[in-house]
């Protein structure tokens, strides 16, 4: 898995590539970690070329979407691929994140 | 698949030849117990209940990374075996570390999502099984027989709501992972993981060690 982190205008752009589970999930937190720490208030997560995610990957995301809640903060996911919206909509997380099309979108909002 | 054992002869020797030469097939056998389910079926509707089973089993689905594992589901309770060999040969979490990571993941999601009521409460029950055969008695069944599988059901009286029980058996094969991979206990979902416990299970000739970790709400 390879992940990038940017800025766009307020927005930090995380691209997450390749399969996000229990062998690397941690990586993903350390690069949340460290924005949150700097208190940034809008994280999205560019999953346009995430091939899988499993139960470990969810949590991560679950995680820190409380995190910036309680940090009055967004969380926000854009690009899903049909196959990783199927796990979305199956675990019930289209429900609780925001959700865009595409980074512009969610760059937008 | 599993070996087919079948013989119509109720006396017949057969089922020695047949059982001659099965090999065992090692690997980690869980279950997975829906908490009360029974109870809120009868206590609210079918509808209320079916909604969290169907939510919970979805959820646990994607355990099944590898599509072939989930061996029997008897109403809430789910009985899961990967052998060693189907769980060496996946390209990312392919090992024992790997699994039990999965699975906390899975409860701990539960336990902690964000919309109150969507899904049941699970126990779960593990084991690294040696003595187990990869056999069944009706056609194009897969199943699972052996003191092993017996033992990871006994391990489920020792689990409640939001715990992970698992014999020390699987938890060593856990901590040498840990030491291939130069990961210390405290970075992994075992850092609060109990002291070992030992007890003597009903048809288990041998007393059983075992730990658990209790999934915690955020």
């Amino acid at each position: 898995m390879n992940i990038s982190v940017t800025k766009v205008e307020e927005t930090n752009v995380v691209g997450i590539e390749g399969r996000l589970d229990t062998t690397n999930y941690n990586e993903l937190e350390s690069s949340l970690k460290e924005l949150t720490d700097k208190n940034e208030k809008r994280i999205l997560l560019d999953l346009s070329k995430m091939d899988y995610i499993s139960s470990s990957g969810l949590r991560i995301l679950l995680m820190y979407l409380k995190k910036m809640k309680a940090m009055d903060g967004r969380f926000m996911l854009s690009g899903m691929s049909k196959e990783i919206r199927e796990i979305f909509e199956i675990s019930g997380f289209v429900n609780i994140f925001e959700i865009f099309e595409d980074q512009e979108a969610a760059i937008k909002s | 698949m599993a070996h087919y054992i079948h013989f119509r002869d109720p006396n017949s020797s057969e089922i020695e030849k047949q059982l001659e030469g099965i090999p065992k097939s090692p690997g980690t056998c869980f279950f997975i117990d829906v908490i009360n389910s029974t109870d809120i079926k009868y206590k609210t509707d079918l509808k209320y209940w079916g909604k969290r089973l169907n939510n919970t089993f979805n959820f646990i689905s994607f355990l099944n990374d590898l599509p072939d594992n989930v061996v029997k589901g008897i109403g809430d309770e789910l009985m899961l075996y990967i052998p060693d060999e189907d769980l060496f040969s996946k390209t990312s979490y392919n090992n024992y570390l790997g699994l039990i990571e999965e699975i906390h993941a899975t409860i701990d999601n539960i336990v902690n999502y964000p919309i109150e009521g969507t899904f049941l409460k699970c126990k779960v029950s593990i084991h690294y099984c040696t003595d187990v055969y990869n056999i069944t008695f009706f056609e194009h069944a897969n199943d699972y027989y052996g003191m092993d599988i017996d033992l990871t059901a006994r391990l489920m009286s020792k689990a409640k709501a939001n715990r992970i029980v698992m014999s020390e058996k699987f938890f060593t094969k856990v901590k040498n992972d840990m030491i291939d991979n130069n990961i210390v206990i405290e970075n992994t979902s075992l850092s609060n993981i109990s002291s070992v416990y030992m007890e003597d299970f009903k048809g288990v000739p041998w007393p059983t060690e075992y730990r658990y970790i209790d999934v915690k709400e955020m």
